[in-house]
């Protein structure tokens, strides 16, 4: 790992926390700002609440970039295990995507074990759920579906949308890619790639006895169009 | 869509009895960017707080600290010039400017490694990331007070020092609460430790090791190891914490500790120097490795530490003389004794308010370093100077400055005073078998080792006849004469934790067969209270210390007393 002590690296430290501080502050006043107007009242809604998405990509992508920075994956990461209720993740996820939904006139159903007790990185999963839901925004039609539920031993957590779906070649990509195997070039160059692999690396460093988490990408669901599938031990 | 999105988050949590006032609360919000602090003000406005209070900058946090008792503090961790965001909440804290009910919320932009570090000493109630929303905040808050609440009288039972008061709560807590079960079996393991009841802690650690491989309970089993004196298990149980998780900084701690007990010094040093590299800057730390390498005679490596313990000290409460009598030391090693003596007036003038040792332990050095450096006539000068100031108070400093005061004492030529130190150090730890070496090897090296084998002998000798007398009294009913006694032989021996025990114990005893009192309860209280700061994780503390609360009378219709057990008596 490069020297955290490096000018480099003080840089790029000191520097993504200023993005972030800006981008902080520019998703907290859109949210203020979508908040306080309807579509009725003000006539840039739309574009208000295409910022906001906006907003949200580069936060996440930039999230994704320091956790890989940071060599997520490996031993180096501070991976932070804790015990926590499943319905305390699902609030956070909530409050992450609340105002981009309404924005988008997107309706999130729930269908959590909310006192069921798991033990994973709350700010990583976090992340990684809050960065699902804001992709199947992009390619749902009016509904999300956040389901957290214990299933044969392992923590399950399923976002599903009600649009056309992954299309195949994705589908192929990136379950090839998710399964450990290499990335197609198309697939680097994506801009799903990085969230996927950024999910990817998450998910696996979470291990328990012999088992690691992983992710899987679907179409079908109660939903009909795209699946996320996050499994942890 | 309003409605439908609130709906769905208030079906997860159907508990309006356990909705707090967050509105009513105080706030102070720490950020050196203004956008962030307007931001953090609008999140917290929206949840109806009006008392806000804002800072832009370590130093002006600590004054309106100082000011007011706020209800939740909202501080980021990068502050820019000046203290931090950790140095701000380790000083609110030992300046006692938070209350227990205080919510300390750390903010950063990143996860930072400190909050996986485990070991702090002053941990937040929550790390949080940024971007910050209202929901998120909301929901952390939330969280961090009904941990509070399940807590809070185990709080307040260690606060008292009831150990063992505070290991029953938390096994309460734990039928009832589920999401807390791991962190109340850590806080029950830990106050297991604290009342010397490994076998317990022992099992506590594994009950979670059984749901988790958590490292922190992996590393309380090889702590426990360590007590027990299988160093070699214990390392490489320590081994296997670090490369399960390299952050998890206490295990170096503990992994230089087996190295050192097994006599490999340079290996404890290169653990320690792995732990400074990930946590630079704790004081602490660059305090510990300092002295190491002092130990050790690696003169180079001791003066970067210190140099770097003064350095990161300058904002943090946690600054220490240590840095700068071990860098006098090093200046002394280095024939440079011009600096060593502007380090030792400078610890005395920022030091000397709250360190009453400080002139003694500058003059202790100041000789070293005049030793060391082979100039024997003002070495000599130190020494007698120093002997002067020990005769001018009855009070002395802890039993590690005592030996090194008596070694250079003896090496440029006094003669009585060191004798008296070794002996008052006898005298107060008359059975610890280790340090009675340790202090016949001082004399051997005096050229006494015949004459010191007798001084030994004869202040084991006193203490325990002191001790007896005590317990003689008790046994034959003479109970306020026992108590007096011991009063004296306190005074006579302060640090020693035998006749400390026993004199809290026949104090106890008084007043289960007399009744209780408020000034005995008080006295036994004190006396215990210094005795855990001598010597933590003493089970006779726990013991004793429950049944001194035990007797403090209560609304409810008190509990029958247990019977207590005959103070110790020693053989000669």
């Amino acid at each position: 790992m490069e020297d955290p002590h490096s000018p480099l690296s003080l840089f790029l430290a000191s520097t993504a926390h200023d993005m972030k501080n800006s981008i902080s502050v520019l998703s907290g006043t859109l949210e203020r700002l979508l908040v306080d107007a309807s579509p009725e009242t003000e006539k840039a809604y739309p574009q208000m609440a295409q910022m906001l998405y906006q907003t949200r990509r580069l936060n996440d992508n930039l999230m994704q970039l320091l956790a890989l920075y940071k060599q997520v994956g490996t031993a180096d990461y501070p991976l932070d295990v804790q015990p926590l209720e499943v319905g305390q993740l699902a609030e956070q996820v909530v409050a992450l995507g609340r105002v981009l939904l309404e924005s988008r006139g997107i309706r999130l159903e729930l269908d959590v074990d909310p006192e069921l007790v798991w033990h994973f990185d709350e700010d990583l999963i976090v992340g990684v759920v809050s960065h699902a839901i804001n992709n199947a925004v992009h390619y749902t039609r009016e509904r999300i579906l956040l389901v957290a539920r214990e299933r044969e031993g392992w923590l399950e957590i399923r976002v599903e949308d009600d649009g056309a779906g992954y299309p195949a070649a994705l589908l192929e990509a990136g379950n090839a890619a998710l399964d450990g195997q290499a990335f197609g070039v198309n697939f680097l160059t994506n801009s799903a790639g990085l969230g996927l692999h950024f999910a990817r690396e998450v998910a696996r460093m979470h291990r328990h006895r012999d088992r690691r988490g992983a992710v899987r990408l679907e179409n079908g669901g109660r939903l009909g169009g795209g699946c996320f599938i996050l499994h942890l031990p | 869509m309003n409605a439908i999105a609130s709906a769905v988050v208030g079906a997860i949590h159907p508990q309006p009895a356990e909705q707090v006032d967050w509105a009513g609360k105080t706030y102070l919000v720490v950020d050196d960017f203004i956008g962030v602090r307007q931001l953090l003000r609008e999140a917290l406005r929206s949840l109806g707080a009006r008392n806000i209070d804002q800072a832009s900058s370590g130093g002006e946090a600590m004054a309106l600290l100082g000011r007011t008792r706020y209800d939740v503090v909202l501080c980021d961790f990068n502050l820019g010039e000046g203290k931090n965001g950790q140095q701000v909440l380790e000083e609110a804290r030992m300046r006692n400017l938070l209350l227990p009910s205080s919510v300390f919320l750390m903010v950063s932009a990143e996860k930072s490694v400190e909050s996986v570090m485990g070991a702090a000493e002053h941990q937040p109630d929550a790390y949080l990331v940024k971007p910050i929303t209202e929901g998120v905040l909301l929901t952390r808050l939330n969280r961090v007070w009904r941990k509070k609440q399940v807590f809070s009288l185990i709080d307040q039972a260690y606060a008292e020092k009831d150990y063992l008061r505070a290991a029953r709560l938390c096994d309460e807590q734990i039928a009832a609460n589920k999401a807390h079960e791991i962190d109340l079996l850590r806080m029950k393991a830990r106050l297991m430790e604290r009342s010397g009841e490994p076998a317990r802690a022992r099992e506590t650690y594994e009950r979670v090791l059984a749901q988790r491989e958590y490292q922190w309970a992996r590393a309380g089993l090889a702590k426990i190891r360590m007590a027990d004196g299988d160093y070699e298990q214990a390392r490489q149980m320590f081994q296997t914490v670090i490369a399960e998780n390299r952050y998890y900084i206490d295990a170096y701690d503990q992994l230089a500790l087996a190295w050192q007990k097994m006599g490999k010094h340079e290996e404890a040093l290169s653990i320690l120097e792995r732990a400074a590299k990930l946590s630079p800057n704790s004081v602490p730390r660059q305090r510990s490795l300092g002295q190491a390498c002092l130990r050790l005679g690696n003169v180079g490596m001791a003066e970067k530490a210190f140099r770097k313990c003064i350095q990161i000290g300058e904002y943090s409460i946690r600054k220490t003389p240590d840095a700068y009598l071990g860098l006098a030391r090093v200046c002394g090693l280095k024939n440079d004794p011009k600096e060593a003596l502007q380090l030792l007036i400078a610890a005395q003038r920022e030091f000397g308010a709250e360190h009453p040792d400080i002139e003694l332990r500058a003059k202790i050095t100041e000789g070293l370093v005049y030793h060391e450096s082979g100039d024997y006539r003002r070495a000599r000068k130190a020494g007698d100077e120093l002997e002067a100031l020990l005769a001018a108070t009855p009070e002395r400093p802890d039993v590690r400055t005592c030996l090194e005061m008596a070694t250079l004492l003896f090496a440029v030529g006094v003669k009585e005073a060191p004798v008296d130190l070794l002996c008052y150090v006898i005298r107060n730890n008359h059975d610890n078998t280790l340090l009675q070496d340790e202090v016949q090897a001082i004399f051997d090296k005096a050229r006494m080792g015949e004459e010191g084998e007798k001084l030994i002998r004869g202040a084991r000798k006193e203490a325990i006849d002191l001790m007896n007398q005590g317990v003689l009294l008790w046994k034959t009913g003479k109970l306020p004469e026992a108590v007096e006694w011991m009063r004296n032989a306190r005074a006579a021996l302060p640090h020693n934790v035998r006749i400390l025990f026993n004199s809290a114990q026949i104090l106890i005893s008084h007043m289960q067969q007399r009744g209780y009192s408020v000034l005995l309860h008080d006295e036994a209280h004190g006396v215990l209270a210094h005795v855990d700061r001598l010597q933590p994780g003493q089970q006779r503390f726990a013991q004793l210390m429950e049944q001194l609360l035990a007797l403090v009378p209560k609304e409810e219709p008190p509990a029958v007393a247990e019977p207590v057990p005959a103070p110790e008596t020693s053989a000669a």
